[in-house]
């Protein structure tokens, strides 16, 4: 009788393994072969064309993904030099001061709510507040929705990054009588820099992606344009906009974008992992 | 805020006045990374402010019944958020029953049965599988995965389990490839690496004494993830199944492409719906008054729901903590 | 022993052949050229001793040499590790474990061991015991009750805890919870129970309350204990093995051992020239 439980327990690992490396390859499965449907599509409408021209006009022939590609950048751009400061300063300050106060408490809950946030809520509300006020959608305003969602991410991994550097170095640096804000920043922070370098990336490769904030805020341009304060032609809105159209330019272009913005993410998360493990582990 | 101990007596007046500066730099430090902190608060509040100010007209118009109302009619101006709250709750729903089972499995392998030169780059690919843009989901499902679904998956589903007495209503109807189960499938793949690593994440730093005490009693390796490793790691995979589920609830794209964006509800699974975040991603563009205010409404009411997931994740694993009765 | 473990133990065995000490004692385990490998680097040096059964068998020396690789191998643990390998031969009444074909399950079902740390599982006290039992055996509710109570007693821990059978096992003290680990592996019924420096993290009085243990297990085990701290080895123990750098490098009777070392190196630790 003993023997039998053991037989069926055996039988029971047999297949939880088993079934537990299935899951492993369906995940694998499934990545292989978004890669390979992206590249099969997008390949094929890379070309010189989709560098230097922008965004075909419906019906028209031709075409490239200029404006979408340069509006894109200056949008993410913009992004990390607004989301850097006011993402790594909260960081230090819960890092830092964060076991004494009430605001520090606070700020963390709210980072977490926000990092929660589903992005198209945040779009909604730069809606609210920049595109409805100014009467029109703008580049300004897409970037606005972007930083919120990168903001978050700087704070939380700065705060995390700053907490795993070692109690002994910053009491080091107490003990030669530096003033708080040097260890803060001049030991502390350089310390762990590797890692809010990371973070950043990670935030940056995160918005990259994002379409719904910007159906709200920079919306699409046709033209080309690098006008902040105007509606900014984008990636991910123009391959919404192109996928499901009837224009067989029109998908070949959209396929093009989203290789384009999946290697880039995909490339800035391998840059971020293979940067923190250089640097990061010294 | 005393930074510097008192000089001593005999401190030349030069390093006392070093001293003074340094203490108000750090005051301005101090203060500065406050400011930034209240910053992120005032924007939590200014997105709460705005979104309620800008719904109000509908909120004031159907009052709470909002919430239950099966009705979305543009023309008419008759709204009602059920029918989207409806689609973004069952695919959600969906999403973590497909994801989490798979997840456990993915962790499951990393962690005991992978080969160890394997580990970093298998983990690696899943994650990256986290990095693909969720508009990518939307395309695939729609472009590659409805189809196959509509021609295999769907008529398996309805000849096997479409047959069974009281589900089988939710897998009647035609049969598009799109639809609610549709979206709850694309985002089970789009949580996915998310549960995976936090779970894999939270396997790994288990003590291996615990380990090796399970194995030592003659544990099976099934047995002492399930029981042991798992029970262990409780609060930081729930951390990970909340933060899918957060996911799951507000992602717009993946969802958009495949829900099939119909403004009804029927029993069926297969038939097209609509969630909360595909609503606003196709109305918006034409949107005006009533109908603006109720696609903020519904903006808040999706706020409020992740606000609660977040929420009821914390307490989750405060109580959690609590009953393994961890004492330090 | 319950009829079933019986079985059990009938099926992984081979052949029965026990070889007897001059004394006429029974070996439990006989270890024969026992070479340990971490990668490329020799833990352990030809390897040669006998465990007897129904004695309590101690390990000494100073860090480094070998002592707890010596116990991991009596029941596989380092078989979870890639890189760690053992070759030679380790007999368990007769039967080699170092052996591809060996089950390590049912190894580790009759080899229990208990660690340095303890570890009581996430779940409640009676589930900790029940847990290792409902393994390999059914039982009732009743008899698994019983068996939970014997146990707990057998660990001098059932007074403490018999009125809080379903609260978390991580809610205990230190030594509460290394007892609850020894009760754990008792309530299985093993053959041997290895002992890792069990009270190096416990504080004295609980120290004492497990060396009590320890003899008195002995009735119905074999124990081998590791321990870094001699005058424990001399309290608890009928025979001592003296280790250094990977090599056994002296055996034989507690007494003898403290009392007259044969090798020059035995009396240098013994009596603390270093170590």
């Amino acid at each position: 009788m003993d023997l039998a439980i053991y037989r069926r327990r055996k039988l029971v690992n047999r297949i939880g393994l088993t079934l537990s490396m299935g899951a492993m390859a369906l995940g694998l499965i499934v990545l292989l072969w978004i890669l390979v449907v992206l590249f099969k599509n997008g390949f094929s409408a890379i070309d010189w064309a989709m560098f230097t021209e922008s965004t075909p006009a419906p019906g028209s022939e031709g075409g490239g993904l200029a404006n979408a590609i340069v509006g894109s950048l200056l949008m993410v751009v913009v992004t990390a030099l607004v989301s850097t400061p006011i993402g790594i300063f909260p960081g230090v300050y819960l890092a830092e001061y964060g076991d004494q106060s009430k605001t520090a408490s606070l700020t963390r809950f709210v980072t977490d709510i926000m990092l929660s946030a589903p992005s198209i809520v945040l779009g909604l509300f730069v809606y609210a507040v920049m595109v409805a006020q100014m009467k029109h959608f703008s580049g300004w305003a897409g970037t606005m929705a972007l930083s919120l969602i990168a903001i978050p991410v700087v704070v939380r991994t700065t705060e995390n990054m700053l907490r795993l550097v070692p109690g002994g170095l910053r009491e080091a640096a107490f003990g030669l009588g530096a003033p708080r804000w040097k260890v803060a920043t001049f030991v502390t922070l350089r310390a762990a820099r590797a890692g809010v370098m990371t973070g950043l990336l990670l935030a940056l490769a995160r918005i990259s992606g994002e379409t719904a904030p910007l159906l709200f805020t920079a919306l699409n341009n046709q033209f080309f344009s690098t006008n902040m304060n105007a509606p900014m032609a984008n990636l991910p809105v123009v391959i919404f906009q192109f996928a499901m159209s009837p224009y067989d330019n029109w998908v070949r272009l959209a396929g093009g974008g989203a290789l384009l913005i999946t290697l880039t993410v995909l490339v800035l998360n391998i840059i971020a992992r293979v940067f923190f493990r250089d640097q990061g582990s010294r | 805020m005393n930074t510097s101990p008192s000089a001593p007596a005999s401190a030349s007046s030069q390093v006392q006045a070093v001293a003074r500066r340094q203490r108000l730099e750090d005051s301005l430090f101090h203060l500065i990374t406050w400011l930034f902190s209240m910053l992120v608060l005032l924007a939590l509040l200014g997105i709460i402010a705005s979104l309620f100010i800008t719904a109000w007209p509908a909120l004031s118009k159907f009052g709470s019944e909002f919430i239950w109302r099966v009705e979305w009619d543009i023309v008419n101006e008759e709204f009602g958020a059920a029918i989207a709250i409806f689609g973004t709750v069952i695919s959600a729903a969906i999403a973590l029953l497909i994801a989490v089972p798979l997840s456990f499995g993915i962790a499951l392998f990393l962690t005991e049965n992978c080969p160890v030169t394997l580990r970093r780059p298998l983990g690696t690919a899943i994650e990256l599988l986290a990095a693909v843009p969720s508009i990518i989901y939307g395309m695939f499902g729609l472009f590659i995965f409805a189809p196959l679904f509509a021609q295999y998956g769907q008529p398996a589903l309805q000849s096997t389990l479409g047959q069974m007495p009281i589900i089988g209503h939710l897998f009647g109807g035609a049969m598009n490839g799109i639809g609610i189960l549709a979206a709850g499938i694309v985002l089970a793949f789009m949580i996915l690496p998310f549960i995976a690593a936090v779970m894999r994440d939270v396997f790994e730093i288990v003590p291996p004494v615990l380990r090796e005490s399970a194995y030592g009693l003659g544990c099976t390796t099934w047995e002492v993830v399930r029981y042991i490793v798992l029970p262990y790691t409780q609060k930081g995979v729930i951390g990970g199944v909340m933060l899918g589920l957060g996911r799951a609830l507000g992602e717009t794209m993946a969802v958009t492409f495949v829900i099939g964006n119909s403004q009804r509800i029927t029993g069926s699974l297969f038939s097209p719906g609509s969630s909360i975040a595909s609503t606003l991603a196709n109305e918006f563009g034409e949107a005006a008054d009533l109908h603006m205010s109720a696609l903020f409404a519904l903006g808040l009411l999706l706020f409020a729901i992740t606000f609660v997931v977040l929420a009821l994740a914390k307490l989750l694993i405060a109580r959690g903590e609590k009953a393994k009765g961890t004492k330090t | 022993m319950t009829k079933g473990r019986a079985d059990l133990i009938e099926l992984s065995v081979m052949n029965t052949s026990n070889t007897l000490t001059p004394s006429g004692v029974a070996n439990a385990i006989e270890v024969r050229n026992l070479d340990f490998f971490y990668g490329t680097f020799k833990g352990l040096k030809g390897i040669n001793l006998d465990i007897a059964e129904h004695k309590v068998t101690a390990f000494i020396g100073p860090s480094g040499c070998g002592k707890s690789t010596l116990l991991r191998t009596l029941n596989r643990m380092y078989s979870l590790y890639p890189g760690q390998r053992a070759e030679g031969q380790i007999k368990l009444y007769g039967n080699n474990v170092l052996d591809a074909k060996q089950d390590l399950n049912l190894l580790r079902a009759q080899v229990g061991m208990v660690f340095q740390k303890p570890t009581p599982f996430p779940m409640s006290i009676y589930d900790n015991i029940a847990f290792g039992v409902k393994l390999y055996e059914n039982l009732s509710r009743s008899e698994m009750d019983d068996r939970v109570e014997w146990a707990l007693s057998k660990a001098a821990i059932w007074g403490e805890v018999k009125d809080k059978l379903g609260q978390s096992g991580l809610s205990l003290s230190g030594g509460q919870q290394q007892r609850l680990c020894i009760a754990r592996t008792v309530a299985v019924k093993p053959k041997v129970i290895l002992l890792d420096e069990p009270t190096s993290a416990l504080d004295p009085i609980s120290t004492a309350k497990v060396e009590e243990l320890v003899s008195e297990l002995k009735n119905d085990y074999t124990v081998a204990i590791v321990t870094h701290n001699m005058q424990q080895a001399a309290r608890v123990s009928d025979y001592t093995a003296y280790m250094y750098l990977g090599e056994l490098i002296e055996f034989g009777h507690t007494e003898q051992i403290f009392m007259k070392p044969a090798r020059q190196e035995t009396e240098d630790y013994i009596t603390g020239r270093f170590g």
